[in-house]
């Protein structure tokens, strides 16, 4: 519902809030150059206000989706790895050690994974920090009186699928820690990618002393550069120094703002006004989860520098058409690639914001090394599609005369699922001769639908983000037949169940050396590719301003977004 | 007056109870999973079995209604994790997906409505019935065409129009006050006004039409009743007459218009909060809504309705004060 309303506010200001800009930015703020040459890499000071539309919501280790959104959490938890947030290139989407000495020692095939604590640890009350934390706060992810977690714990972990959390006075016996430093995780299976997944916030260490239930997000103890000083519900949270943290017992985060006020639940364009103004506290200020507007985007290569201003980055997510194969006629592979050939994938783009925003897709891994990605494109249709060889396919499949078929979209405007993006496919297709219905429905209800195989439609608009940048959780919810969730959540919208691809799944699984994985993961993508199981449309483009006395901003590889943990203010 | 009052209090009791049952029966015609949404994404059956208990949505729909209605006037008990809070009566229950009682998250959202809607009120106040009463006595002049005109075009815009072409031109160009937001009275009143005045604004100028042509129309039609013409026959100066007299009778339907308003906004104005980011109750409504989160719907239901009939009542009263033929009965 704030999509939209702000979609429009924003289409019928657009024109004056460009004028706004471009006088704003005259204003002058009160952030001055000092007198010394500056340094991000021992700069400290300020108050960095971080200006957000969508709120921080559970502000529980326990409860954050692996890393958690918008960047926030890795400044006040620290996890037993973590991505790499000394660079911007490539090399960032590679785990590094966090709390832990390096990124794990795998034993077993890759079942057993250990990991030691650095030592001089310490939490933001001056309290050593024990791997018996680390173990409680995976514990705490499965009571559910805290849910929201991703499900890599409850699936790799021994005897995770039916363990209720430590409320209940239990303990996960597959987490062991045999001295204060030490913790050894036992999976169910090879698991390659676990430095990856200890990246996640469940791997933050919670004192069970303070533990206290669904209200610790309120006070959540620091082991990062930070500590919460007030939180209100995720919507404005104020974040201030950890004493007791120093660059010398973390060499990830330079943590240069004395202070950090995250606000969240503000309209989409007053954000990129107030960006754009950069007047004030504002010039100190950046966002984490809006992306530029028409109105920024008019006056980027003005006068006013707007364009110096802007971090592009890449999150590895795909949009794309979902077949469900058990749905006639996408159980014919021919239609599938006949609906391949004659999808506009230059029109899709523009009813979701244009090139500025999101870059066509034919694979369905993001074109990024560390997923493994391997160009490939069966079936061209160009960026406009091709109607002639979509009939072609058509007539293979036994329709020569044209086929009815209906696509599944949301009523949320303006996003991949939505009712433009749904047009712009309608269009196309019928220029190949395929009639499309268009059934729309609300957000909450379009999932609950497509994520269950007994109410899945035939074929639907759909995407898939990176848990991790790695080809394996790109490609396993999506394309494992184990992973086929009959009550709800699954992802495998093709409920494809070939057990050679589940076999080389669990193969690569197994392979502890990132790159080689990679390679395994690209050649696995580009088989599939082979069967037309989707349609892949667009890759997103994050683009977002921040304020003028902000520096030192880089974007991270990892999710596409400026390290918080890196950024100095002036 | 004290039967009005009681009455009053009863019927109010029926509307909310009917109130709250309607929002729960509609809540369950409406598709959405709140355990589904809770649980996140890639959450099985098991485990969303286990939240669906944990929020109670697994019982059947009349059970819940028993159980909220239970908590409005015993209180009930909710578990924590690490241990069991007790929420006392009138407990409204917790929030689906935040966690937070729900009286809570109202009460400490009332105050951003409050200074919103008293602050605007003042203003369409003066600007609309001052506008109206010119208007009136200036008939077919300059005067009066500009007044409706400005406050057509007044009424004619959209808020989130006004409120960003105000935050451009106060906040952006001239930089004379901050881009708002809500700061309690308590901890400033200075900041808590000067953040409040482009919010002010926005509501006042789309409300202030409305009152305007009211007050005209009413003050012209009591202007020409019978009382009028004869305080004016003993020789009444003319101001006399239309402040002592004519306004106050002309004032009957403003004091209706007003009580919708004020009732209406008090339980949230989603647009003007949206605009400026405040976290008011129409913000909380919508965000509950799209969480599926019942048990806010209702609290923030039942609290909008409750001020709607508040308002009402109040207005009653005042009509008696203002036009002597009223009784309160």
């Amino acid at each position: 519902m704030s999509k939209s309303r702000a979609l429009y506010a924003a289409t019928g200001v657009a024109l004056l809030s460009s004028l706004a800009v471009a006088c704003g930015s005259g204003g002058g703020g009160s952030g001055k150059a000092g007198a010394k040459a500056f340094d991000p890499k021992d700069y400290q000071g300020g108050t960095l206000t971080v200006l957000n539309h969508r709120d921080q919501g559970h502000f529980d280790p326990a409860r954050q989706y692996t890393s958690g959104g918008g960047k926030i959490p890795t400044l006040v938890f620290r996890t037993l790895t973590t991505r790499d947030h000394t660079t911007g290139g490539p090399a960032g989407a590679k785990p590094v050690p966090d709390l832990a000495t390096d990124t794990g020692t795998p034993s077993d095939g890759a079942k057993t994974w250990t990991y030691h604590l650095k030592p001089g640890l310490k939490y933001e009350d001056g309290t050593p920090i024990k791997a018996q934390d680390v173990k409680y706060g995976i514990e705490r992810s499965f009571a559910p009186e805290l849910p929201g977690g991703a499900p890599y714990l409850r699936d790799w972990l021994i005897g995770g699928e039916s363990y209720q959390g430590p409320y209940q006075g239990k303990e996960l016996d597959s987490i062991q820690v045999p001295d204060d430093r030490t913790i050894v995780f036992h999976l169910r299976k090879p698991e390659g990618d676990f430095p990856y997944l200890a990246t996640a916030t469940q791997f933050a260490p919670v004192p069970r002393a303070k533990d206290t239930g669904v209200n610790y997000e309120k006070h959540p103890i620091s082991s990062g550069p930070y500590k919460v000083v007030s939180n209100d519900q995720g919507k404005t949270i104020v974040l201030d120094r950890n004493p007791y943290w120093s660059k010398r017992v973390d060499d990830q985060r330079l943590a240069g703002p004395d202070k950090i006020v995250v606000q969240s639940g503000l309209d989409q364009s007053v954000i990129n006004q107030r960006l754009a103004a950069s007047t004030g506290a504002d010039s100190r200020a950046i966002t984490t989860d809006t992306d530029i507007d028409a109105s920024v985007l008019a006056k980027l290569n003005g006068p006013q520098g707007l364009a110096k201003r802007v971090a592009t980055g890449y999150f590895g997510e795909t949009w794309y058409l979902a077949f469900n194969t058990k749905v006639k006629p996408f159980d014919n592979q021919k239609v599938r690639e006949a609906i391949s050939y004659a999808v506009d994938r230059q029109s899709v783009i523009n009813a979701i914001g244009g090139t500025a925003v999101a870059k066509p897709a034919t694979t369905f891994l993001p074109d990024q090394k560390a997923f493994g990605y391997t160009p490939y494109d069966y079936f061209p249709g160009g960026t406009a599609g091709d109607p002639a060889k979509a009939k072609q396919a058509l007539a293979e499949a036994g329709y020569p005369n044209g086929i009815t078929i209906t696509l599944d979209h949301t009523t949320t405007a303006g996003t991949g699922s939505g009712p433009e993006a749904a047009t712009a496919v309608q269009e196309a297709l019928k220029k190949a001769g395929i009639t499309v219905r268009l059934h729309a429905s609300e957000e909450n209800d379009y999932a609950e639908k497509t994520q269950k195989p007994a109410t899945e439609p035939g074929l639907f608009l759909q995407s898939w983000g990176a848990d991790w940048p790695s080809g394996g959780p790109f490609l396993a919810p999506v394309f494992d037949g184990r992973q086929i969730l009959k009550d709800g959540g699954n992802f495998n919208a093709s409920q494809l169940n070939d057990p050679k691809v589940n076999a080389e799944i669990d193969a690569i699984n197994q392979i502890t050396d990132p790159a080689a994985a990679a390679a395994r993961w690209g050649k696995l993508d580009a088989d599939l590719g082979k069967r037309a199981l989707t349609v892949p449309l667009y890759h997103p483009i994050y683009k977002r301003l921040f304020g003028k006395d902000v520096t030192n901003t880089y974007v991270s590889q990892w999710n596409g977004l400026y390290d918080l943990s890196r950024i100095s203010v002036k | 007056m004290l039967r009005f009052l009681l009455r009053r209090s009863v019927s109010t009791l029926l509307v909310l109870l009917v109130l709250s049952a309607v929002v729960f029966l509609l809540f369950y015609a409406t598709p959405g999973d709140p355990a589904i949404l809770a649980c996140g994404k890639g959450c099985d059956g098991e485990r969303l079995a286990v939240v669906r208990h944990k929020l109670g949505t697994d019982l059947p729909l009349w059970q819940q209604y028993w159980h909220f209605l239970q908590g409005l006037v015993a209180g009930r008990d909710y578990d924590a994790g690490t241990d069991v809070t007790h929420c006392a009566a009138p407990c409204f229950g917790y929030s689906f997906q935040t966690d937070q009682p729900v009286l809570g998250m109202i009460t400490s959202r009332l105050p951003v409505d409050v200074s919103l809607t008293l602050g605007a009120m003042v203003i369409w106040l003066v600007v609309g019935v001052g506008t109206g009463v010119l208007s009136a006595l200036r008939r077919g002049g300059i005067t009066e065409r500009l007044l409706t005109g400005l406050t057509l075009a007044g009424m004619s815009t959209p808020v989130f129009l006004i409120g960003l072409l105000l935050m451009m031109l106060c906040c952006s160009w001239l930089g004379w006050l901050p881009f708002p937001q809500y700061v309690p009275f308590g901890d400033d009143p200075a900041a808590w006004a000067s953040n409040l005045v482009l919010p002010w604004l926005s509501l006042a100028l789309i409300t202030a039409a409305a009152y305007a042509r009211m007050t005209r129309s009413s003050m012209l039609e009591t202007l020409a009743e019978d009382h009028i013409r004869t305080g004016r026959a003993y020789g009444l100066s003319e101001r006399r007459v239309v402040t002592g007299h004519a306004l106050r009778g002309a004032l009957t339907p403003v004091i209706t218009l007003l009580a919708i308003d004020v009732g209406g906004m008090l339980g949230g104005a989603t647009l003007t909060e949206s605009v400026f980011g405040f976290d008011g109750l129409g913000r909380l409504l919508v965000d509950s809504v799209n969480h599926i989160d019942l048990p806010v719907v209702v609290g923030v239901t039942l609290f909008a309705a409750f001020f709607i009939v508040l308002a009402n009542a109040v207005a009653d009263v005042l009509y008696a004060v203002a036009d002597p033929r009223v009784a309160l009965a």
